[in-house]
């Protein structure tokens, strides 16, 4: 058989320029919730996402157990899924302070937004 | 059967493997051999890949301006030459390139990360997460 010749792209160049940016992180909460958040993993901006400029939005819903860790982690709500797995992942590593002995919840799902978001980098110079 | 033409085909397999200046040097060779539409583009475009791995941006961009002489619809040539606008800074014409060559192979990953690079370059961003554990919906982020 004969063998095709084969022509190349320099990708060997292409991973040595790409740069991660240091990512900024912004919390917003309120007093509304009846669990407190005492361990927030923040999710990795996936790199190909920012590599492609892709902005988006992760709703996750779980429940939160005595000792605060989530359990029946799920995404709720989702604008790309590329976004769905360090969502999940950020939220199964996260903790919430435990519940003191006999201490009762509403029982309502506790629920995070994840907006990932991509801003002008500044020149200080 | 070996390959037809055996320069230029050791010439790709020692640039994949990293050993760039035997890579052009049996490339140069392989060109000289060239039949065809298919082996001549080849050889110009993996020169251009070669000679910009050995940081001769000149020489690489003569090539790939070859490469896409010869054949206007090889997308690795664009590739190629658009990073090697990068290296030069002109950065219009490593765009131009990039959308040429998504046009010719739109599901291309290459392309997808030069343009991410030539983005990186040209409008720089950095990533913000937003931890948004607020129950009630509010209209804005304060």
């Amino acid at each position: 058989m004969m063998m095709k010749a084969s022509a190349l792209t320099i990708l060997l160049l292409a991973g040595a320029s790409l740069s991660a940016e240091e990512t900024s992180i912004t919390r917003l909460v309120d007093e509304v919730g009846d669990r407190v958040p005492s361990h927030t993993v923040v999710p990795i901006y996936p790199e190909d996402a920012r590599r492609d400029r892709i902005e988006g939005e992760v709703q996750v819903c779980y429940d939160v157990d005595v000792k605060g860790r989530p359990y029946r982690v799920a995404v709720r709500q989702s604008t790309n899924r590329i976004f769905e797995r360090p969502s999940m992942r950020a939220i199964k590593a996260s903790l919430y302070v435990p519940l003191d002995p006999g201490e009762k919840t509403s029982g309502i799902k506790t629920c995070r937004t994840f907006r990932f978001q991509l801003q002008p980098l500044v020149d200080d110079n | 059967m070996g390959p037809r033409n055996p320069q230029l085909a050791d010439g790709a397999t020692a640039l994949k493997a990293g050993d760039i200046e035997d890579g052009v040097r049996l490339t140069l060779l392989g060109l000289e051999s060239a039949h065809g539409l298919r082996e001549k583009t080849a050889a110009l475009s993996n020169l251009c890949a070669g000679y910009m791995l050995l940081g001769q941006v000149d020489d690489s961009l003569e090539y790939c301006d070859r490469a896409i002489a010869v054949n206007d619809r090889n997308w690795r040539a664009y590739n190629n030459r658009a990073l090697v606008y990068m290296e030069l800074e002109r950065y219009e014409e490593a765009e131009a390139d990039v959308i040429r060559g998504q046009e010719l192979a739109p599901r291309a990953k290459s392309l997808k990360v030069v343009k991410g690079m030539l983005l990186d370059e040209t409008n720089p961003v950095s990533p913000n997460i937003i931890i948004d554990d607020r129950r009630e919906p509010y209209d804005d982020e304060g």
